[in-house]
């Protein structure tokens, strides 16, 4: 997927004035949020497991080499096959490839935000393969010909409405809008048919486990089921970071990704695949291909102040805790991963000149850290970049701020370096702007704070500071 | 160099190494059960099972909870043929045509054969034929889509989570549990686990016994969908309707 | 008060730390911040010097401007022993938790500043730890719902104490904030940068507010009532936001109006 992270600012701005959106955004926060806290709130040791899942994961990631040459021997072990790709290209072209050469004709995907990094369904329909996405969301998200816009709720924006002119091919503008099991009814019967003819499916992979080359999906559909029974070429593609030593740490995982994606204790799905179809089984897929992506991960791992965005479940947790997600929706992060998540892993995986508006879009308010099943410091590593943002820490070129912006921290240093400084510019700040004041409040004040004053007042600089006031206080004090 | 070595090469220098470290057996707080010993995981899979006959009761009761829950109609049978009267009601109400059913022991007990056909339906079992032809596998899912409903017995059940495990096998395919509209599952005291931490040591202890099954399925209510409104929708793809029988 | 049991020895003597903000445009909180510490039994020490901990530029990226702020800021306060109090949890947030990013190259100075953030407390942190939330029993005639200042919360661990502390003030009706706990959409220089974006998320906070129609709001950082109030302000709002030592303070000089009206 092309990224469009530079045009933040643009998309962010449209979102924040479309109502529909807004109102739709409302449940990111009503059901999954609270979901979220709900689910946590009822299980006891809460806070351990999501320990013990960091543990897992941080031990995993920092032997990365070893568990990708164990999962890898042990997939072809049970028959499958592994491919490396180094980025979205190579995997799209050995997809493809594969597709050719087996005859295919319709291909089914469950989700996978990794294929959305190979914009893996739309370069197989350009090369002729009847190729559809068969998660609800991800399926309306395909018809309206969109990009995802939440990590589990593909189509969370979309209203009723905006369903119906997709899926129902009667409807008509004016026309009394189906329900929602109307619609998802509407849905079943089409992907049904599909499902039928598949004959190769394109699944993601949420844990992949080292020991025993097994992959584990879920999900609440059951297409996670479907496409890996159905089709007789099963390939499922991942994120070289998304794998857990042993299958027995899938409790703990399961339990953590699942309660912070949709407050639920378990899908109604978990799949967990072993090998291909059995010689003795009726059905399954003769064929099991597993794709092992790296496009740029190898940065987030070479860095150690960015390491432990490896972690990340994908359970979306952050998103729905960000108020800044929740404003401007997903589409204005530019590329496949949005909210705060996205904020720190897009810009090393697309290029932080881009996104530089990412890493500073956010009050660092920490919510994202605090909703993180595996407690990833999303604030800290926002910090990290915006110091690469404005001071180009790790190389000039990625430096975006403005001559004048570093001329403000410059003489903003000045002043705290001293009192009597820090107390010379207050005055005149207070002098400067007392006649522009009401009531000790600017309506608008001048740059560098001009931009907050075109929504809210800002408050003057008091005439006198609290140095000033407590000595006249202790002089009071004194008989 | 393979695409493989080199792939693993960039992975290694990014961990600012040169050669792949072994990892070794972590203290306790790194989390992973990669290293326990293998008489642990023997002991842990004999605990799961020997818990799960000792607190049978405990644990079924604990089950219906959880499953109803999680979506699935809970049904009490105190005797085989209070099971084969549920299950002959379900195929009336829905007006069953085809049923398909697995050979889960259990179901043969309950006389589900006779209780299905006595409702005029007709009945199949998901067994390999020993053909192994594409077109006997095409013929086998022809047959699943087109089922009325599913009937199976369970692997295990999760007490946690309401949810029925089950091993696709000769005797059980995948799509009975997925491709009807309805599933029943006939539980009985003993195949109910406390939670997944039981059922995943027994999966492991399986594996290094090399007898893990080709693949897993938990399934924890009906299939459904909130991508809509957030509105919650069953049966998007897999069962609308999903019927927990407990054998006493 | 409660008893001495259920806390720690008492401090009789802290060093005040303002902040930039209280210093240069509300030293009306610092004053009655001194106030309640004072009124507690405890003398108050103010250090000339100071100025601000470094956040601002760190927060927005400019490490090597934050760095001399902040070195100074710890240079200042070894000065002294003893407690350091601060009416702001973001500040505190920011010597106790984000000094040692900042320092990171140099070992000597993480050390140095984590023995400076030891001794700093926030002022609710520092009331409620030492004196416990029922320490001050004003009377406040007045309708007020309370904010979570997210630094407060979540980096110093500030939740309910000041809810319990606010309940213990007679006269004052307390509303609970639908939301408390989600952000006002300040963020220091985010709110300058994206003005549009952090009003859209202040005008949710402010919805949530007015529902209380509580007539005032009561919140623990500076920033967040600027932003709070000045957004209040432009919606032609009478809502007044207000630092907690204010409420604090303003019930002990009622109690003490009353008792010497008797």
């Amino acid at each position: 997927m092309k990224p469009l992270t530079v045009n933040f600012r643009d998309k962010a701005a449209s979102t924040l004035k479309d109502k529909q959106i807004q109102q739709s955004l409302e449940h990111v926060y009503t059901g999954f949020f609270q979901g979220r806290l709900a689910a946590a709130g009822d299980t006891p040791d809460w806070n351990e497991l999501r320990t013990k899942g960091k543990a897992i994961k941080d031990h995993t990631i920092a032997h990365l080499d070893y568990y990708l040459e164990q999962l890898t021997d042990n997939v072809e072990k049970n028959g499958g096959s592994v491919f490396f790709a180094e980025d979205a290209a190579e995997a799209r072209k050995h997809i493809i490839d594969l597709a050719h050469k087996r005859n295919i004709k319709t291909v089914i995907k469950s989700k996978s935000m990794v294929s959305e990094e190979m914009g893996l369904a739309e370069a197989m329909n350009d090369e002729g393969f009847e190729t559809i996405e068969t998660d609800l969301g991800e399926y309306i998200i395909q018809l309206a010909d969109e990009t995802p816009y939440h990590l589990i709720a593909p189509a969370v924006h979309k209203s009723r409405k905006d369903v119906a002119k997709l899926l129902d091919d009667d409807f008509k503008e004016g026309d009394p809008v189906p329900d929602a099991t109307e619609l998802t009814m509407m849905a079943r019967k089409k992907l049904r048919s599909v499902f039928e003819r598949a004959d190769m499916s394109v699944t993601g992979v949420n844990f992949a486990v080292a020991e025993s080359g097994s992959i584990a999906l879920v999900t609440n559909e059951g297409n996670g089921r479907m496409t890996t029974t159905v089709p007789r070429v099963h390939v499922a593609v991942m994120g070289m970071e998304k794998i857990v030593p042993s299958i027995q740490d899938l409790s703990t995982m399961l339990r953590i990704l699942i309660r912070s994606a949709t407050g639920q204790r378990i899908s109604t799905y978990v799949t967990m695949i072993n090998e291909a179809r059995k010689s003795d089984e009726e059905e399954g897929p003769e064929e099991f291909h597993l794709v092992i992506m790296n496009n740029g991960r190898q940065k987030l791992l070479a860095n150690p102040q960015m390491r432990e965005s490896l972690n990340c479940l994908r359970c979306g947790a952050c998103l729905n805790a960000c108020p800044v997600y929740r404003k401007i929706g997903g589409h204005a992060y530019g590329w496949v991963y949005p909210g705060p998540i996205g904020s720190i892993i897009s810009p090393v995986l697309t290029g932080l000149k881009d996104a530089s508006n990412l890493p500073n879009a956010s009050s660092l308010c920490g919510a994202c850290h605090d909703a993180c099943p595996v407690k990833i410091n999303i604030p800290r590593m926002l910090l990290e970049l915006r110091w690469r943002t404005a001071e180009g820490s790790t190389g000039k070129n990625e430096r975006t701020s403005s001559y004048n912006e570093r001329r403000i921290w410059g003489l903003w240093r000045l002043g705290m370096m001293g009192r009597r400084r820090f107390d010379f510019g207050a005055r005149i700040a207070s002098i400067v702007l007392r006649p522009l004041a009401k009531n000790g409040w600017l309506k608008k004040a001048p740059p560098p704070v001009s931009g907050w004053t075109s929504t809210r007042d800002f408050p003057l600089v008091a005439s006198r500071s609290l140095k000033s006031r407590l000595h006249k206080r202790d002089r009071k004090a004194k008989p | 160099m393979t695409d493989r070595a080199k792939f693993i090469a960039n992975v290694t220098n990014s961990l600012g190494r040169i050669d792949v470290l072994v990892p070794t057996a972590p203290d306790a707080s790194t989390g992973t059960a990669g290293f326990d010993n293998p008489d642990a995981i023997k002991a842990n899979a004999d605990r799961a099972l020997a818990d799960a006959e000792k607190r049978a009761s405990e644990l079924t009761g604990l089950m219906a909870y959880s499953a109803a829950s999680a979506g699935w109609n809970v049904h009490r049978a105190a005797n085989p043929e209070d099971a084969a009267g549920l299950i002959a009601n379900i195929c009336e109400r829905k007006n069953a045509q085809s049923v398909l059913r697995s050979t889960h022991d259990v179901l043969s007990q309950i006389g589900v054969d006779v209780a299905v056909t006595s409702t005029g339906a007709t009945i199949g079992i998901t067994e390999h034929s020993g053909e192994n032809s594409s077109a006997k596998v095409d013929q086998s899912k022809a047959t699943a889509f087109s089922a009325d409903i599913g009937i199976t017995g369970v692997d295990y059940a999760i007490a946690e989570t309401g949810t029925v495990v089950l091993h696709p096998r000769s005797g059980l395919s995948r799509l009975v549990s997925l491709a009807p509209a309805t599933h029943i599952a006939v539980l009985k005291p003993g195949d109910v686990l406390d939670s997944l931490d039981e059922l995943f040591a027994l999966e492991r202890n399986d594996f290094l016994n090399g007898e893990l099954a080709g693949s897993l399925n938990l399934i924890s209510g009906p299939s459904k969908t909130a991508d809509i409104e957030g509105t919650t929708v069953t049966g998007i793809h897999g069962p609308l309707e999903v019927h927990l029988i407990i054998l006493e | 008060m409660t008893d001495n049991t259920t806390n720690p020895p008492r401090p009789d003597r802290v060093t005040l730390f303002a902040s930039c903000m209280v210093d240069q445009i509300a030293p009306h909180i610092g004053e009655r911040t001194v106030d309640v510490l004072e009124y507690l039994g405890i003398a108050v020490d103010f250090l000339d010097g100071q100025t601000c901990c470094g956040q601002p530029a760190f927060n927005s990226g400019f490490r090597s401007e934050a760095y001399p702020v902040a070195a100074r800021f710890i240079e200042l306060f070894e000065q002294v022993e003893g407690p350091i109090v601060v009416p702001s949890g973001s500040c505190a947030g920011m010597v106790r938790n984000h000094y040692a990013e900042l320092f990171r190259e140099d070992p000597t100075m993480v050390e140095r500043a984590s023995i400076v953030g030891e001794r700093l407390f926030e002022l609710t942190e520092f009331i409620s730890r030492f004196f416990g939330n029922a320490a001050i029993t004003g009377r406040l005639e007045s309708s007020a719902t309370y904010h979570k200042c997210c630094h407060l919360l979540r980096e110093i661990g500030v939740n309910e104490a000041p809810v319990e502390m606010l309940s213990n003030i007679d006269g004052l009706n307390m509303t609970p904030l639908e939301r408390a706990d989600v952000c006002c959409g300040f963020g220091g220089a985010f709110s300058v940068k994206m003005p549009d974006i952090s009003s859209a998320v202040l005008d949710e906070k402010l919805d949530n507010i007015e529902a209380t129609g509580s007539s005032t709001v009561i919140a623990a950082d500076t920033g967040c009532i600027f932003q709070m109030q000045g957004g209040l302000r432009r919606r032609g709002s009478a809502v007044q936001v207000v630092h907690i030592a204010e409420i604090l303070a303003e019930s002990l000089i009622n109690t003490s109006e009353t008792s010497s009206l008797n």
